[in-house]
C-alpha cells in the first residue's frame, strides 16, 4: 500500500473548486473585517480569538463535516489515523486564510503586520482547527463541547506571544506542534471507533 | 499479491456478529461461512439492517459482539487488510455521470495502488456487461480493484447473476430487506 499516493488522492480530493471558493471567501471576509476594526482590535489577544472562533466553526462547518463522512472513505483500506491525517491537511490549509486575510487587512489599514502576530495567529488557527475535526464525527452536546474546547485551545498556544517569555515565538511552535499532535490522535480515534450507519 | 479469489478458500467468515447502538439491536446475531466462488443471503428485518449487516460484512462497520473475518484478517482489528480484499456496493448506487464515474475509478485507483488504465478498463468492462444504470456503476466502481468478496447492499434482482458473469471466482453476499 502507498500511503502517500492515498494520502495526496484524499488531500486533492478535499481540494476542489468547492475549497478555492471558501478559501477566497474566507480571506476577504477576515480582510474586510480587519481592514474596518483593526484599530478596534488593537489589543493583541483579539485577533487571536478571531482566529481561533472563525478556525473552528470553519472545521465543523456542515457541508465540511458532511463531505468526510461520505461512506465511500470508510470503504477505503487505511487506518484511521492514516485516514486522520488525509483529512486534516485541506481545514488546515483552509484555516490559514484567516490570518493571510487578516494580516492582509490590518496592513493595508495600518501598513504594518508585526510578524510574531501573524505567527501566532496561524499557530490559533491550526490548533483550532485540528481541535474541532473531532466535533465532524459526534453529534449534539458533544460536538458543540469540541467547537468550544477549540475556541479556548487556539489561544491557550498562543500565550507566549501574549506574555511575552524569551523566545516566544519558538514557544508558542512548541506548544502548537504538542498539542496538534495530540488533536489529530484524537481525531485518528474517533474516526477508527466510528461507525457510518 | 493478489486478492483475487482462489477457490476452496473460506472467504468470508462470521461468528456470533451482532450490532446494538444505544440499546438497541439493530442486527440479531448471525454467523456465515462463505467459500470462494459461493453465494449468500443475508436477510434482515428492514433496509437500515440489511445496510449495517452489509457494511459489517466489508468491515466498514464494527460489529458490537462477535467476530468477523474477511480472509486471514479480522475486520476490527485488521480493516485495512480486510476492506482491500471487498468490493462493496452501497444501496444508494453511484448517481455520477460518466465523468464523475471516471474521477471516481481514478481516485479509487489512486488509493487502492492500483495501475489508473487498468482500472478504468475494468470498469468499463464491468459496465459493459451490467448496463449503465446507478447500481451498475457502483458495481463498476467496487470491481475496479482485484477483489475476493462482494458485498451488494440490497441489490434488485437479477443483479448478482450478472456480478457473478465480471466476478466469476469472486464470494458474493447479497444483503436483503423485509424477507423474514
Amino acid at each position: 500500500m502507498n500511503e502517500f499516493r492515498a494520502t495526496l488522492a484524499i488531500v486533492r480530493r478535499h481540494m476542489d473548486r468547492r475549497f478555492a471558493i471558501d478559501w477566497g471567501m474566507q480571506f476577504g471576509i477576515v480582510a474586510l473585517i480587519a481592514y474596518a476594526f483593526t484599530r478596534t482590535f488593537a489589543h493583541p489577544v483579539l485577533p487571536l480569538l478571531i482566529a481561533s472562533t472563525l478556525a473552528a466553526a470553519s472545521a465543523a462547518e456542515k457541508s465540511h463535516a458532511e463531505s468526510l463522512r461520505r461512506l465511500s472513505f470508510f470503504a477505503m483500506p487505511l487506518y484511521g489515523r492514516q485516514l486522520a491525517r488525509a483529512h486534516a491537511i485541506a481545514p488546515c490549509l483552509l484555516a490559514l486564510s484567516i490570518p493571510a486575510g487578516y494580516a492582509l487587512g490590518s496592513a493595508l489599514r495600518t501598513h504594518e503586520f508585526p510578524a510574531p502576530l501573524f505567527i501566532a495567529m496561524i499557530c490559533a488557527a491550526l490548533t483550532a482547527t485540528l481541535v474541532s475535526l473531532s466535533s465532524i464525527f459526534r453529534e449534539g452536546l458533544r460536538a458543540w463541547l469540541y467547537v468550544a474546547l477549540a475556541i479556548v485551545v487556539g489561544p491557550i498556544v498562543t500565550l507566549p506571544y501574549v506574555l511575552r517569555p524569551a523566545h516566544e515565538t519558538a514557544i508558542g511552535l512548541a506548544l502548537t506542534v504538542v498539542i496538534g499532535f495530540f488533536a489529530l490522535r484524537g481525531f485518528s480515534e474517533t474516526l477508527a471507533r466510528y461507525d457510518p450507519i | 499479491m493478489s486478492n483475487g479469489p482462489q477457490h476452496g478458500l473460506t472467504i468470508f467468515r462470521a461468528v456470533d456478529v451482532s450490532f446494538v447502538r444505544a440499546g438497541i439491536d439493530l442486527i440479531a446475531p448471525f454467523s456465515l461461512a462463505l467459500d470462494a466462488g459461493a453465494d449468500a443471503d443475508l436477510i434482515q428485518p428492514n433496509a437500515r439492517a440489511a445496510s449495517i449487516a452489509a457494511r459489517i460484512c466489508a468491515a466498514i462497520v464494527k460489529p458490537t459482539l462477535g467476530v468477523a473475518y474477511v480472509g486471514d484478517f479480522e475486520t476490527r482489528l485488521q480493516p485495512p487488510q480486510a476492506k482491500r480484499m471487498v468490493g462493496f456496493v452501497d444501496s444508494a448506487g453511484f448517481a455520477g455521470d460518466d465523468h464523475a464515474l471516471r474521477c471516481e475509478v481514478a481516485f479509487r485507483a489512486e488509493v487502492w495502488n492500483l495501475d489508473k488504465s487498468a482500472a478504468q478498463n475494468r470498469a468499463n468492462e464491468v459496465l459493459a456487461a451490467l448496463g449503465s444504470g446507478v447500481y451498475a456503476r457502483a458495481v463498476a466502481l467496487a470491481l475496479v480493484a482485484d477483489v475476493a468478496l462482494v458485498v451488494l447492499d440490497q441489490p434488485k434482482s437479477g443483479v448478482a447473476r450478472r456480478v457473478r458473469s465480471v466476478a466469476p471466482g469472486a464470494a458474493i453476499i447479497r444483503t436483503l430487506a423485509g424477507e423474514t
